[in-house]
């Protein structure tokens, strides 16, 4: 099931990078881990898996990141899909991003840019058990796979499970609720560790970004508010939609959850923006309903390539903004110094 | 998304739309159309009144609809079908026309089920048995999930059981 005889063109291309992993189709559980190993093992100079906790079910929660090897302290950008086990186009975003990143971070000026100065981590795959259970037993389940009164009941919704203004609307204490927020913040072992381990980081995480479909959206924080707690979310998100929209013309609607969507609260966006992440936003990929979750292979490319110039032109943002005029943060002091070296070293290179 | 509405004192709320409908099978032809939608006060669970019209024609779908019945009735066993969409959102060819009846009679159980606050798509059909008939009308029983946006409920179970026919005149 890796290999596919019929696109030897794209086979080839990608070899370098994950040998001949076909990025058009959705894959289950068993082959992303596979995936990981390889794209490890394939590009070793940039990237390193890491372990970030345990599933419910006990599975390992793996996530990627990828580093430009460097002397310099680096900042973070984190992205994390599937969080909802039935948006099956969210962990296929995950894996063709690494592998863009991964296949162009040579050649081109944006990315070789912002890698000198960011690291990029990229859990694939957050709510495992749920999608394991939506590939095996119920195509549209949500939420994970805590078990609750007496095992009659499942699952807490992961997005409604951080310490957001949790518990209260856009929220249910039912069990059989699909979106149950759990008895307490961080109930689920999911959502706790993603919460601990950006806890640990939060000084270098500059943007967090988390992938869920459908409805052609970009939400700003926060889901419990009406209006954005900043122009400068607002105006980065709505650059974008136009760089998205740009490809083939999908038209995302830009806002706060309670003017483009619903509200809600206990959401991990929120979370990570209430502690102190500057940049933090909500991707909802195709489609606005016609297929909803059960998104057709055949618009796997055009979601990931459109989705891509959206990611990009924000992490490029927030490149520029943290490391203005090249990959140095320059204080008065050391302006001078800085020149002379930079001088010194394109006269050795030409 | 959020048009404005108009407040109608003891009746409900009445908001004026103008949208344009796309041809699911042409997707380059559309026309406009015009309409006014009133929820009613409170929650009596009576659906929307809605009026409608249409600045243009609709495609003739005559030929594609005698078709599927010719090929329906020319079935040697009543047919059964499930998972349409499958979890890769493919629809085989020959059912796209059941999966479209089920999109068409989804319209109306939602009609009947929304308020202010739903926004239902049909998800997927779960099941669709043809059911055995002597006169010359085709009958299907369907299972379909909706997906309500904001509740995130994917197994709406409707108020009232739909049961409707639609006629496709025989030759």
């Amino acid at each position: 099931k890796l290999v596919d005889e019929s696109l030897p063109r794209e086979r080839s291309h990608h070899r370098q990078v994950s040998g001949g992993y076909i990025y058009t189709e959705y894959h289950p559980m068993e082959e992303i881990y596979e995936w990981m190993t390889q794209i490890q093992k394939n590009n070793s100079e940039m990237v390193t898996q890491h372990i970030l906790g345990m599933t419910f079910e006990n599975r390992p929660m793996y996530y990627l990141k990828i580093s430009q090897p460097s002397n310099k302290p680096k900042k973070i950008i984190w992205m994390d899909c599937g969080i909802h086990a039935r948006e099956w186009i969210s962990p296929a975003f995950c894996q063709w991003f690494v592998k863009e990143i991964l296949q162009n971070y040579k050649s081109d000026p944006k990315i070789s840019r912002f890698l000198q100065n960011l690291d990029l981590y990229v859990l694939p795959v957050l709510n495992i058990d749920g999608y394991l259970y939506s590939w095996k037993k119920d195509r549209l389940w949500r939420k994970n796979r805590s078990p609750f009164e007496n095992g009659t009941c499942y699952g807490i919704d992961l997005n409604r499970n951080f310490n957001a203004f949790w518990g209260t609307i856009g929220a249910s204490f039912n069990c059989s609720s699909d979106v149950f927020c759990g008895h307490r913040p961080e109930e689920a072992p999911e959502s706790s560790a993603v919460a601990q381990f950006i806890r640990s980081k939060k000084s270098d995480i500059l943007c967090y970004l988390t992938i869920h479909s459908y409805g052609q959206l970009i939400l700003i924080p926060y889901g419990f508010t009406t209006k954005p707690p900043n122009e400068e979310l607002m105006q980065v998100a709505e650059e974008a939609a136009a760089a998205l929209a740009g490809k083939y013309g999908t038209n995302y609607k830009v806002g706060v959850p309670s003017s483009v969507l619903y509200s809600n609260s206990g959401s991990s966006r929120d979370w990570a923006h209430m502690i102190g992440i500057p940049f933090s936003f909500t991707f909802e990929l195709r489609d606005t309903g016609t297929h909803g979750f059960l998104l057709p292979t055949d618009q796997i490319q055009p979601t990931c390539e459109e989705t891509m110039l959206a990611v990009t032109t924000i992490i490029d943002y927030v490149d520029k903004k943290y490391f203005p005029g090249g990959a140095v943060m320059l204080t008065s002091s050391s302006l001078g110094l800085t020149l002379c070296l930079s001088i010194v070293f394109t006269w050795m290179v030409s | 998304m959020f048009s404005p509405f108009q407040d109608i004192d003891g009746v409900g709320h009445k908001y004026c739309l103008e949208l344009e409908l796309e041809d699911v099978l042409d997707k380059d032809r559309t026309v406009s159309c015009s309409a006014e939608v009133l929820y009613p006060l409170g929650s009596t669970g009576s659906a929307p009144d809605v009026q409608v019209s249409v600045q243009g024609e609709l495609r003739s779908t005559q030929e594609a609809d005698q078709e599927f019945y010719n090929r329906m009735r020319s079935l040697e066993q009543e047919l059964v079908a499930e998972n349409i969409p499958d979890s890769h959102g493919n629809i085989p060819p020959e059912l796209e026309p059941i999966h479209l009846l089920a999109w068409a009679a989804s319209g109306y159980v939602i009609w009947q089920n929304s308020t202010e606050n739903t926004k239902f798509h049909l998800a997927q059909v779960k099941h669709v048995k043809q059911v055995k008939r002597s006169d010359e009308d085709l009958q299907f029983d369907y299972v379909v999930l909706l997906h309500e946006m904001v509740s995130q409920v994917n197994n709406f179970t409707p108020k009232n059981p739909f049961l409707g026919c639609f006629k496709i005149p025989a030759v």
